[in-house]
Parts: C-alpha cells; structure tokens; sequence
C-alpha cells in the first residue's frame, strides 16, 4: 500500500477535493437545498399539529400514539423533535433518495469535467427511483428497527427488576450508551450501503449487484470510509445531547427553544453532514474506479 | 425547480399565519407564560419581592379577564389566593376567596374549593378552631362535591398527625356516621359506594372491626349485582384472618369471592389463602 492509498490519504484527499468542488460548482448544493425545503415544510406544518386548522388532521394520530398531552402548550415541544425525525426518515425514503442519486450525478459530472445539467441529472435519478428508494428503505428501515429494538429491549430488561447490565446501571444505557450505540449503527449501516448509490447512478448495476458492491468496497476501504462517515456525523452529537435535555432547556429558556433546536439539527443535518458525506464518499469511489481503469 | 421552492416557500407562509390564530393552544401559551411568573413565588416566596407578587398576580388577573370562559381562567383564579398565602398575606387572599366563592355560589364544586382554601389560611396561621368552622361549613353545605366528601377524614388525620387521639377517635366515628347517613340517602350510586368505601377506613382507623366488617358486608348486599367489588371480598378475609381470629369466617369469604367474580384476578389469590387457612386449621386440629 502506498502512503496515497493509506485511509488518511484518502480521506485528506476526498476533502479536499470535496471542498474544492463546493467552492467552485455551489450547483451540487440543489438537490439538498430542496430536502432541506420540504424538511422545513414539514417542521412547520408538524410544529403547528396542536393548531387550528392543523389540528384536525394531526390531533387524531398524536392523541392515538403519543397520549392528548402532547397537543398542548409546551408539552408539544417534547414530542416535536421526535416526530420531526420521524418525517425526516420518510422523507429520506421517499425524496431524499430520488435526490441523493441526483446529487451523485451531478458530483460525476463535475468529477468528468462536465457542463452541469441539473433537469439532466434529476432524470438519471428518476429513471432509477425504484432501486435508490429501495437501498434508502433498507438503511433507514434497518436502522429504525435497531433503534425499536435496543429501546425495547432495555426497557424491558430494567423494567424486570435488574438493577445493573454489564456493571452498568440503568440510567447509563439509557443515556449515553443508548446514544453511543444508535451513533455507531447509524455510521455503520451508513458505510455499508454508501456505495450503493453511486453503484447505481454511475455504474448502472442493479439494485441487489450495487448493494453487494457498497458492502465490499466498505469493507475494501473500511477505515476510510468509517472516517468520511463517522467524521461529519460528529457534528450531530450537541444536538443528540440538546434534544436528549429538552425538559431542561424548557424550564431553563422558554419551550420554542426546541424550535430552534430542532431547525438547527436540520441545517447541520441536510446541509452539512449530508452534503459532505454524499459528496466524499462518492469522490472516493470514482477515485478508486479511475485507478482500476487505468 | 424555481416553482417547486416557490411553492414550497408559499405553502410554509399560509401554515405559518396559523400560528397568528387566537385558538386553545395560544391560550395554553398565554397561561404558561403567567404561571411562570407565579412559579418563580412559589418556589421561594420568602425571597420574592412584592413587585414580583403584584406582576404575577397583574398578569393573572389579565389572563382571567381576557379569557373568563376558559377553563384555565379558573386554575388562574385559585392561582392568585395561593399565591397571597405563600406569601403569608391572608387577608388579602381569604379577600380575593370570598370574591371568588361569591362569583361562583352556584357552581358547588368550585366554592368548596374556595372555602377549603379560605379554612387553610387560618390552618396555616396556626387558627384551627377557625379552620374547623370552615372545614364544617364544607360538611354541612357541599356534602356531596369531591372535598366535601374528603373534609371528615381530613379533620381526624389532623388530629392523629397531632397525636390527639380522643379528638381523632371522635372525629373518625363522626366521620364514620357521616358517611353512612350519605350512603343511605343516596342508595345504588357511585356517590352511596364511595360514602360506605370512607366508613369503612374510618373503621378500619377506629380499630373497629365488627363494624368494618359489617360495613363491607352491607356494601356487598347494595352493590354486587351493579359493581365488581371482588377486592371487598379480599379486605373481609384478611380482617377476619388478622384482626378478628375467625378462619372460618375468613374461609367463607373467600369461597364467595371464588363463587360470584368465577374470572376475577383475585381468584388464584383467594385459592392460595384458602390453602393456607386451611393448613392452619388442620394444624389446629
């Protein structure tokens, strides 16, 4: 392995090259931009649920799964982060998928030195809808039924009467292990599917052969890739920490502070960790497939 | 593109102007922001500057004005009498009670809860004689509301937390009657179930457990056909089992149990009892 190929190298110079094409084609921003607009849509329309009109139609499914307090002032607010990353997930499978395979083809026509077409790029990914809504379900599905399960199963457990699980007591797994677990299955499923996108928009493999080639090209190029994930994920941590205090932040400011909370978690989200780690991971990929061409 | 973001953005506004809609929740909003004005008083009241007093209560009056028909106006209403009495200034709350029970003479309900708080004041200042004659007040006018009800009881433990026991054993066999007068005028309800329930921990306080005893057995013979009281079944045996010496009795009750609620969820108890009563009774043998 040369020192260029060893995983810092690679990271240092998917970076920097990631940066690079940030600053010079800002046009890759498009596709985020727009999740981002219908993510903020929702964030309105579900931080208005407890209102009229609003209620109607939202009042019903929260008194149904969450209980009748939570459509009243403020403790709407301790629900609302949750159920906003519960659109989000939706909106990642529906739209976010159809946008990150556009996003892709854009990065590979900057990458060819391509004029930027941006209707061009959106047809590509349509034309592959079903496959990148597929490997989207499957990431966001499984990382949702690990979530499920954990929670249930420590539930469960400390609700048996145990006061300890691996010398550790309740209060730790529910609080920071709980978080650094999610963190670490979040950034592994991740790494494991990545490639499967740009599989798909650039390579035109088929769903299950994209798949099958994301996993093994995570596991070619393991540390670089858990760094080019893990990395920007990071940033997440203050608002993991924010939204797991958000009684404490009620009382301590005003209960709208979670608004603020939870627009900030979706800017850092889809405009910073997203575009960063679609953006490097691609350039990773098409820099690996260059040095397998030549 | 541009249309879609256009859209979006214009779709965001329109639900956006919801927010600017006087509707329950904006209410909700308003009340919070007054009670927490109130909550920095009551958590240190000694510490609390009059002003603060005064804001708190400005804004609650506000909030009560604004809004009379609301049912936060009336948590409002009760807010700013707690608030004096934190404060130690009963004059001006048992003022503000007397307003407010006056306001609202026809709803019973609240002005039990007006006059409770108005017996508190003197109960805090240390007046229980004054206290009491409230309290009374309560028995005799509002009988039936939630605190009327409650009052009898609350006047005993005040004496068995003060260790005056003739004045608590009083008190509970007043109480006891009490509620057994209320249960007979009101036959076959809720209200008749809960006044017997009260009887019998008055007994059960009283140490007075033939009459507890038969209590629950007149509760069964009025109520088992309308309401499931297996749990009655279960206080009778123990009684008897503990407190009275009598296993067959015990024993008895027990098998009814078994016999009327068949699918209660007492039933593998009762079993588990009779079990052991009945060891007991072959070792006594």
């Amino acid at each position: 392995m040369s020192s260029q190929d060893s995983p810092v190298s690679l990271v240092k110079q998917s970076y920097v090259r990631s940066f690079q094409i940030f600053k010079s084609a800002p046009l890759v921003f498009i596709p985020f931009i727009l999740f981002i607009s219908f993510e903020y849509l929702s964030f309105i329309i579900l931080s208005l649920a407890p209102r009229v009109p609003l209620v109607a139609v939202l009042g019903p499914p929260i008194r149904t799964l969450w209980g009748e307090k939570f459509l009243h002032y403020p403790f709407n607010f301790l629900l609302l982060p949750k159920i906003v990353s519960n659109a989000r997930m939706g909106l990642t499978i529906l739209i976010g998928s159809l946008l990150t395979g556009m996003a892709v083809a854009i990065i590979f026509d900057i990458y060819k030195n391509k004029h930027i077409n941006l209707a061009k790029c959106f047809n590509v990914a349509i034309k592959k809808y079903l496959s990148l809504f597929t490997v989207v379900l499957i990431f966001t599905l499984g990382y949702y039924v690990f979530t499920k399960i954990l929670t249930v199963s420590l539930a469960k457990y400390f609700v048996a009467g145990h006061e300890r699980l691996l010398f550790l007591s309740a209060k730790v797994w529910i609080g920071p292990i709980f978080i650094i677990l999610n963190f670490v299955v979040a950034v592994l499923l991740q790494a494991l599917f990545i490639y499967a996108i740009p599989g798909i928009i650039i390579d035109n493999k088929n769903l299950f052969k994209a798949i099958g080639n994301s996993i093994v090209f995570f596991l070619k190029k393991f540390i670089a890739t858990l760094i080019l994930v893990g990395l920007p994920m990071l940033l997440y941590i203050p608002i993991i920490i924010l939204n797991a205090n958000k009684l404490f932040l009620i009382n301590k400011f005003f209960p709208e502070f979670i608004l603020f909370v939870v627009g900030i978690s979706i800017i850092i989200g889809s405009l910073i960790i997203d575009p960063l780690i679609i953006m490097s991971t691609t350039l990773l990929y098409l820099g690996h497939k260059k040095s397998q061409d030549r | 593109m541009k249309k879609l973001f256009i859209l979006i953005i214009l779709v965001g506004f329109c639900f956006s102007l919801a927010s600017c809609t006087a509707d329950q929740y904006s209410i909700e909003r308003e009340y919070w922001r007054a009670q927490r004005l109130t909550d920095k008083i009551f958590k240190n009241p000694h510490a609390s500057p009059p002003k603060e007093l005064q804001a708190a209560v400005d804004k609650l009056q506000k909030f009560i004005n604004k809004y009379p028909n609301n049912n936060l106006s009336l948590k409002a209403e009760f807010t700013i009498p707690r608030l004096f009495i934190v404060k130690e200034d009963y004059i001006r709350g048992r003022d503000y009670l007397t307003k407010l029970a006056a306001k609202y003479k026809t709803d019973k309900l609240i002005a039990s809860e007006a006059l409770y708080l108005f017996g508190n004041t003197y109960e805090i200042e240390g007046n229980w004689n004054e206290a009491l004659r409230k309290y009374n007040l309560i028995i005799k006018d509002y009988p039936v509301t939630i605190r009327g009800l409650g009052m009898p009881i609350y006047i005993a433990e005040h004496y068995k937390v003060k260790n005056q026991t003739a004045q608590m054993n009083s008190a509970f066999n007043e109480a006891a009657i009490h509620y057994k007068v209320l249960a007979v005028r009101h036959p076959d309800t809720p209200l008749g179930l809960n006044a017997y329930s009260l009887a019998v921990r008055c007994y059960l306080e009283l140490q007075d457990w033939i009459n507890a005893v038969k209590t629950i057995d007149t509760i069964i013979v009025n109520y088992k056909d309308t309401v499931k009281i297996d749990t009655l079944f279960i206080d009778k045996a123990r009684i008897y089992k503990d407190k009275l010496k009598d296993n067959d009795k015990a024993k008895e009750s027990l098998q009814q149990l078994i016999k009327i609620y068949p699918e209660s969820r007492f039933v593998n108890y009762s079993k588990k009892l009779l079990e052991e009563l009945s060891g007991v009774s072959n070792k006594d043998e």
